[in-house]
C-alpha cells in the first residue's frame, strides 16, 4: 500500500476542516494509507518567516521535512502556500549546501536532523502521476454526470517551476486539474483568466478591496465565458477566497450570481460517496444543485 | 503621489548602502535588472492597482530608495505568487527583492501589525493562522477538536519553540519567546 504524510497546515485544520475531511476520504478510497505528521508547523506561510530571514524560513520548514523523513515518507498538502514554502525551502537548502549546514545545526540542537529526502506534493499532481487517471476514474461511484468545472490550479502549485518536483508542461496553460475532472466526468474547459489570481493571501490582507474587486474580474470573466456549475480549486487559499470571498461580495452587494466552490479532493470524495455534510461542512455558497448532478452519475 | 500629480522619483534619495543590504538579504541579482516590465505585465499587485507592484518595486530597489520602500505598504501586498520569478528573462527572481525588503523593513519594525500577530501565532501555537473557533468548524467536519501537528503535541511544539529561538527571530520579534 502507497504511503503518504499528510502536512495539514493551518487553514484546512482551522478554517476548512471539510476539505481535511475529504482528503482523508479520499485517500482512503484510493488505497494510500495516511501518515501522521505528528508535531509538524506553519508551513511557514509566506508573510512569517520567509518574510523575516532565509536561514529561519528554512530551519522551521526542515523542522516539518523532518518529520516525514523520520517516518519514511513523502509530503502531501492542499494548500498552496504549504506547497510552495516547504518546496521552496527545500530548493534553497539543495542550492546551497551553507544553508542547510546553519539548519542542521538549529535542529541538531533540538536532536532532529534535515537530510533532503522528501518529496512535497500536491493533490493535483498526486493525483495526476501517482494515482493516474484511469485508477482514479475506476474508484468513483458517481461520475460527475458532465458537472461544467471552471478550474483554478493555484498560483503555489505552478510557480516558480524551479522549486517544484513535477509540474504541468506549460504553467502558463495548465491542464492537469482539467483533466482529472474530467476524468472524473466533468467537462473542465479552458478560460482566458485560468491563470489569473484569485486575491487571497497578503493582497487579501493588505488591500481587502482591491483584492476582492481583481478576484471579481475573475469570476466575470468564468460566469460570462463558462457559466459553470461548480469552480474547482487546488488550493486551499484559492477554494477560501472562491467561497468565503465570493459570498462576501454578494453580501457587500458587489456580486448578482452565486457560483459554487470545491476543493478537488471535496468533489473526488464526493464523488466516491463520502458523507456530503462532513465533505461540504464549511460551504458558504450553497452547493446543493452541485451534488444533486454528482448523485445523479453513476 | 498627490492626487493629479506626477509621481517624480527623487534621485537624491538614493542610497547605495541599501541595495548591498537588499543584495544580502536575497536579492542577490538585483542589479542585473533591465526593467523590461514582464514581471509587471504578470503582477496581480498591479492588475489590483497597487502604485507600488513588482516593476516599480525593483526599480526603486535599484535606485536604493529606503524610505519609499520602507514607508509603502505594498510590499507587503505582494502575493508570493512567483508568476514574476517564473516569466523574469535576467533570473533577478523579482519576488526574491520583495522579500529582501520584508526582510530589511522587519529590521527597523516597518511592518503591518498583522505580520507581527502571524509570527506570535508561530511561536505560541505553531500555527500562524489560528482563527478562533476552529474546534466546532472540526467537530461538523467529523474531525477531532485538535488536529495531529504541534498544537496537539506539547513538547514537540516546545521543541519547535526552540528552533525558533535560534533564529532572527529570537531579535527582532515584539513579543517574549518564552
Amino acid at each position: 500500500m502507497k504511503k503518504i504524510g499528510f502536512f495539514l497546515g493551518c487553514n484546512i485544520p482551522f478554517n476548512r476542516p471539510d476539505v481535511e475531511y475529504s482528503a482523508r476520504y479520499m485517500l482512503n478510497e484510493l488505497g494510500v494509507e495516511i501518515v501522521e505528521l505528528e508535531g509538524a508547523a506553519c508551513c511557514p506561510a509566506f508573510g512569517t518567516m520567509p518574510s523575516v530571514d532565509l536561514v529561519g524560513w528554512a530551519a522551521a520548514s526542515a523542522w516539518n521535512l523532518s518529520i516525514a523523513e523520520e517516518k519514511g515518507v513523502d509530503i502531501i498538502t492542499g494548500c498552496g502556500s504549504c506547497y510552495g514554502s516547504l518546496n521552496e525551502a527545500r530548493y534553497h537548502m539543495e542550492k546551497h549546501p551553507e544553508i542547510k549546514e546553519q539548519v542542521n545545526k538549529i535542529l541538531g540542537k533540538v536532536g532532529k536532523e534535515y537530510k533532503g529526502t522528501v518529496k512535497v506534493w500536491n493533490f493535483i499532481n498526486f493525483l495526476y502521476e501517482e494515482i493516474g487517471l484511469d485508477n482514479l476514474k475506476s474508484k468513483i461511484k458517481y461520475n460527475l454526470n458532465g458537472l461544467k468545472c471552471a478550474v483554478q490550479t493555484g498560483c503555489h502549485n505552478l510557480w516558480p517551476s524551479r522549486a517544484y518536483p513535477t509540474n504541468e508542461d506549460n504553467t502558463f496553460y495548465p491542464t492537469r486539474l482539467r483533466e482529472i475532472c474530467e476524468a472524473m466526468g466533468g467537462v473542465a474547459p479552458h478560460y482566458s483568466t485560468i491563470t489569473d489570481c484569485c486575491g487571497m493571501g497578503a493582497l487579501r490582507s493588505a488591500a481587502s478591496e482591491k483584492s476582492l474587486a481583481l478576484f471579481k474580474k475573475k469570476l466575470d470573466v468564468i460566469k460570462e465565458e463558462l457559466n459553470p456549475d461548480v469552480t474547482v480549486t487546488g488550493c486551499s487559499s484559492c477554494l477560501l477566497q472562491f467561497d468565503a470571498g465570493q459570498a462576501l461580495l454578494v453580501e457587500q452587494k458587489k456580486l448578482d450570481y452565486k457560483i459554487p466552490a470545491l476543493h478537488i479532493v471535496q468533489v473526488a470524495a464526493i464523488a466516491m460517496g463520502a458523507d456530503v455534510e462532513k465533505a461540504t461542512a464549511q460551504a458558504s455558497i450553497p452547493l446543493n444543485g452541485v451534488i444533486t448532478k454528482i448523485k445523479g452519475g453513476n | 503621489m498627490e492626487e493629479g500629480g506626477v509621481n517624480v522619483i527623487d534621485l537624491t534619495q538614493g542610497d547605495e548602502s541599501f541595495v548591498k543590504e537588499l543584495e544580502g538579504l536575497g536579492a542577490d541579482e538585483l542589479r542585473e535588472c533591465i526593467q523590461c516590465g514582464k514581471c509587471g505585465a504578470t503582477c496581480p499587485m498591479a492588475l489590483a492597482g497597487l502604485e507600488f507592484f513588482i516593476k516599480r518595486i525593483v526599480h526603486a530597489a535599484n535606485l536604493g530608495l529606503r524610505d519609499v520602500l520602507l514607508e509603502d505598504s505594498s510590499v507587503w501586498g505582494c502575493q508570493s505568487c512567483n508568476r514574476c520569478v517564473e516569466i523574469c528573462p535576467m533570473d533577478i527572481k523579482p519576488y526574491e527583492v520583495i522579500q529582501a525588503l520584508r526582510r530589511a523593513a522587519i529590521k527597523v519594525e516597518s511592518c503591518p501589525a498583522n505580520t507581527y500577530e502571524g509570527l506570535r501565532n508561530l511561536y505560541k501555537f505553531g500555527h500562524a493562522v489560528f482563527p478562533k473557533g476552529f474546534e466546532e468548524r472540526r467537530k461538523k467536519a467529523g474531525l477531532p477538536e485538535k488536529p495531529p501537528t504541534a498544537l496537539s503535541y506539547d513538547e514537540l511544539r516546545k521543541k519547535y519553540q526552540e528552533v525558533l529561538k535560534q533564529t532572527i527571530l529570537e531579535e527582532i520579534a515584539p513579543f517574549p519567546l518564552d
